[in-house]
This record gives C-alpha cells, structure tokens and sequence, in this order.
C-alpha cells in the first residue's frame, strides 16, 4: 500500500478473539493495510459479521442508530439492505479491497447516510479466494451447524446453497461453563482465588503432619460419595445439602447447579459436617424434575467440578488419605484444557510422570512453595489420579535428578510468550 | 540467529492449521487446495504441502510453527519438516472412523523424532463426538509403554493451544522456571 495513503479505520462486531484476531491479519496482509483495526470511537466504517451467532441482531440494533458510517457486512448470504456493502463469503481479497475502497470514499464523501448504496458483487468469481477466510466460513458452519453432520463423518459440500448452512448452536455448544477453556492460575491469584488455612503454616515443612484436611468433612467428599452412588446406580440422581441441590447425570458426566461460582467457593471451602452433615442426601431426581428444562450455562463437566470443589477445599492443603513421607505417582495426566490450572500444575505433572515422589521432594526438586504441590495433589487424588507407592523398593529408591533440557533456555523463553510474559 | 520449530500432525480435519493460526504471531501462511479424493467427505480444502506460523521470542528469536500435510501421500514432506523439531503436537479428530489407529499411525511414523524430543497429543472435536473419552486414549498408550500428555482441545482457542504446548515442552524438562 502506497504510505501516503492512510488506511481506513474499521471496527469489528460480532466476531469472537480469534476471527477478529485473523481479520486484523487479513485486512494487514493480504489487503496490505488498506484498512486497519481501530475501537468503535474512532473508527470511519465498521464491519460485521452476519453469520456469527448474534451477528445479526448486532447488525440490527447498529442499523437501529443510524450511523452515518459506511457498514460492511461480511456473510455465506447475499444482505439486501440499504446502506450497507456486503461481501459475500468466502471473501476474495479484490472484493474486499473494493468495499474498503468504497466505505473509504462514502465515509470522506459523508454521503452515505442519505444514499442507497450499490451492493459489492455478490457472486464470486473464481480465484483469489483469501484462504484462511474460506477455511474460516466453512468451519464457522460446519461449528455451528454441528447438529446438522450426520454421525460426525460428513460435512456440507463448498457449493450447497447457503441456505442449507443454517447456524444451529447445538445444546452441547450452549453449555458454556462446561465448554469452558482452562483457567491457568498464577502464583500471585492463588490465596485470592484458593484461599488459605489460619492456624498452619502450610510451607513450612516441619508443619507437614498438620498441613493436610479430610475431604469428607467438606462439600468436596459429598460431592465424590454422591457421584459414586450415581454411577454405580446408572441414575440421575440429586445431592441435597440444604443449599442448592446438585443435579448429577453420570451418562454424559454431567452435574447442574444452579449457583454463582463465588457462592460454590465460598461453600466448597467450608467444613460442613458437624453443621449441615445431617441434612446431606442423595436422591433419585423426581419423575417430573427428569424432563424439566435446566439452562445450559450451568451445566459442567463432573470431573472439572469434583477437581475445583476439591482445590476450594484444601486451600493448599493435602487430603489426610496420603502419607507426606511415603512417595506418590501419577496415572495419567490430568486433562488440563477443562480444569482448573493450579500454579505449577504441569510441572509437577510432567515430574511426577516420570516416576514416584514424596510430596516434599516434588516441592524441592521443583523449588516451589509445597501449598502448589499440595492442591494440585489433592484435585488429582479426588479424580484417582493419584496413587500411594507402597512397595519398598520405592521408599528405598532416591528420586532421580530432573535432566535439564539442553534447550532450557529456548523451552523457557517460549514458556514466557505463552503464558503472555515477556523477559 | 538458531531456528527452532514445533511440528503439529495428525490427520485431516483434526485441526493442525487452526491451531497453529491460534497461536501465531504473523498471519498464517497456508498451502490449502480443493480436496479432490476422500478428504473431500471431510474439508473443501486441504493442506497439501504445509502451513506456517511464527511466534515471536523474547531477544529477537523466532519459534516457526509446522503443520504437516495430513494426507498421508504427502509423507515425504515430513522428514524435512521436522528437522530441527523441538517437539510434536499431534491433533487427533475425535468423530473420525478409529481415532486410536490414527495415534498409533502417527506416534509410530514420528517414534523416532518423538524418543528425541516429546509429543503432546490434542483431541480435537469432543464436542462432536464424545467417545472416545479422554480416558479411553490414555488406556490405550498404556497399551504401548506410553505416558503422555491428552487434552480435549478446541483448536480454535489459544488457551487450548497454549497448554498443549506447555505440556509438551514441560514434558522435556519439568525444571523449566515459571514465574
């Protein structure tokens, strides 16, 4: 692009992190800066996408101000309004260029408020299709229009009417807390977020014998006896504890809770027993709560629920169900992309991957406070990840020394960027 | 100046070119073309020599992010891909025919690359298709003497990505300072 020529400012609506992400690039690269990506205050044109799950309604209630900007609206379907540029997915770089290039003059002409618009050809002619931008309006569809994939094997040809690429956001896709990607928590959120125990100083490990909690005087052991009986009987079944009542449907190892993430914190942190332990039950859900319509945001996974329930409950603590001098293993690796990422949590993982520790030692080979051993620990052991080594040959054993990698310097900088620090 | 890269395989569809846009510093450069045999059923498009993603390192240094073809025909690309590899990011599509002999494909034609270095193995499509489960891939590597790491990933969140990723480098090296 000629330098000399500014871009024009557009602002983005109705396009999730990634795809405004990829927009940017796209409207950088293959459209060379024609145009670059301003907030709404200071933008000359804006642009939406039609097809995203509330793109339209967006579109509506903007068109409802009457904003005297240019609007280009990016969709599978050719948009028959007034005042608008459509370009027609998949979107061809010239086609693009040209609605730019025509927002840019409407905006400087300041006509556009007052004129019907021509529609930037809608029918696209073969050739210099953008290909992340055709990659991404196929994908979109086939996301959203999951229900529609037969047994998950085919999807709609490029060439099916747009019509038939209708957007159905499946039940499974509403389910947001569930869907819902990893929080990665970092050392300085921990005692905000995890919380602490008054009394004991968990790091100090002349204290390790008091440091540790038992799971079933809180929510946490409710929790897991109640989703064993669940599973075991096959049956939806609902855990009563004079609170909400805790939905669990171990066929799709589901539970439901109709709760805000801080009260369930501020519960699951409590030592209930000797206060609520009599009003715990479980019970088969009544015939008629079986078909009732539950909103699909409180849905989560069991497992990311008992492994969070569990965190709130040791506040840094480990579960009295492990012996500290005694060294531990892990199963498998836990699936870190829907839980809660303690601090350290892939770290202790990949040690203790590779053969048993006592829980101190994974603190000291990995020069961490042992609260981040402790709580990851005791998440893992609630999901039996966690298993006590008991042969002797294992107590008798030194733990290995780690071998550093001979790229640690590479591995770390990379680590840096992904965890969103630069050195 | 060194050059490092990862390399993201797996089959068609599992999701190696959207995860390597999910997470790259530049725009993606991507070498798609219409589909014209089976894995028409399953993209309009397909990566028929490699994509290309970059991070930026702190120091000036970059990280080249690799996408594999995923049709095996294209097999020839792969040893030149990965050399110099710091590691594998291997996406599985969880709705394809038999996801598991697609992980024992793949761990077996990268084994060597894979005892060098370390892999880190993506589930793409849960949400599509829920079984196998997470668990279910980790029965069968401990079927073949494997312990690695198995996410449910979307590739489409960097978040997923991210973490994929840190599991595979941590994997090299639990010792890697964090904070």
């Amino acid at each position: 692009m000629d330098k000399n020529i500014s871009p024009l400012k557009v602002a983005l609506h109705g396009m999730n992190g990634r795809i405004h992400k990829m927009m940017t690039m796209y409207l950088q690269g293959p459209c060379k800066s024609a145009a670059v990506v301003v907030n709404e205050n200071n933008a000359e044109c804006d642009i939406f996408d039609a097809d995203a799950m509330n793109g339209q309604k967006l579109l509506a209630e903007f068109l409802e101000k009457a904003s005297h900007r240019p609007i280009i609206v990016l969709s599978l379907n050719e948009q028959k309004l007034v005042n608008v540029l459509s370009v027609k997915k998949p979107i061809k770089t010239e086609e693009m260029l040209a609605a730019l290039a025509k927002a840019k003059e409407l905006f400087h002409a300041n006509s556009f408020a007052v004129t019907e618009t021509p529609v930037v050809s809608a029918s696209p002619p073969p050739g210099n299709v953008a290909p992340w931008v055709s990659y991404y309006a196929a994908g979109e569809a086939k996301a959203a229009a999951s229900e529609a994939k037969e047994d998950g094997k085919q999807e709609p040809a490029a060439s099916e009417p747009a019509s038939k690429k209708v957007v159905i956001v499946s039940d499974e896709q509403k389910k947001t807390a569930k869907n819902r990607a990893a929080m990665q928590l970092s050392e300085k959120s921990f005692s905000a977020f995890i919380g602490s125990t008054p009394g004991v100083d968990v790091n100090d490990l002349s204290q390790i014998h008091k440091a540790n909690y038992n799971p079933k005087e809180y929510f946490q052991g409710y929790v897991d006896s109640a989703f064993k009986v669940s599973r075991a009987k096959g049956q939806i079944r609902q855990l009563n504890s004079g609170w909400s009542p805790l939905i669990i449907f171990p066929q799709s190892s589901e539970v439901w809770l109709d709760a805000e993430e801080s009260q369930l914190r501020s519960f699951a942190g409590l030592a209930i027993t000797s206060t609520l332990g009599s009003k715990m039950s479980v019970t088969p859900l009544a015939q008629e709560a079986l078909t009732a319509t539950r909103a699909l945001e409180k849905f989560y996974s069991m497992d990311a629920f008992l492994w969070k329930v569990a965190c709130w409950a040791s506040k840094g603590r480990y579960p009295v169900g492990l012996d500290p001098t005694m060294p531990i293993y892990l199963k498998n690796w836990p699936n870190f992309t829907r839980l809660l990422v303690t601090p350290h949590a892939l770290r202790i993982s990949a040690l203790l991957i590779q053969g048993p520790r006592t829980l101190p030692n994974v603190a000291e080979t990995l020069n961490i406070k042992p609260q981040y051993v402790f709580v990851f620990i005791s998440a893992a052991y609630a999901l039996g990840l966690v298993g006590q080594a008991r042969r002797e040959a294992d107590t008798l054993m030194q733990s290995p020394e780690i071998k550093s990698s001979k790229n640690q310097g590479l591995l770390s900088r990379i680590l840096s960027v992904l965890r969103g620090k630069k050195e | 100046m060194s050059q490092y890269k990862i390399i993201f395989t797996g089959p068609v569809g599992a999701g190696k070119t959207t995860a390597i846009s999910s997470i790259s510093d530049v725009p993606p450069i991507k070498t798609d073309a219409s589909a014209s045999d089976m894995t028409k059923f399953r993209k309009n498009s397909t990566t028929v020599a490699m994509d290309y993603g970059m991070m930026n390192l702190p120091g000036g240094e970059k990280l080249h992010l690799y996408g594999t073809p995923g049709q095996e025909r294209f097999d020839f690309m792969w040893d030149i891909l990965i050399t110099g590899g710091v590691g594998l990011i291997l996406l599985l599509d969880n709705s394809r025919a038999d996801p598991f002999q697609d992980m024992r494909f793949f761990l077996e034609t990268f084994d060597k690359f894979i005892a060098d270095t370390s892999v880190a193995i993506g589930v793409t499509q849960m949400d599509l298709s829920a079984r196998p489960t997470v668990d279910d891939y980790h029965v069968q590597l401990q079927g073949m003497g494997l312990k690695l790491p198995v996410f449910a990933v979307d590739a489409r969140v960097k978040s997923d990505v991210s973490l994929l990723i840190q599991a595979l480098l941590y994997t090299l090296d639990p010792g890697l300072a964090e904070e």
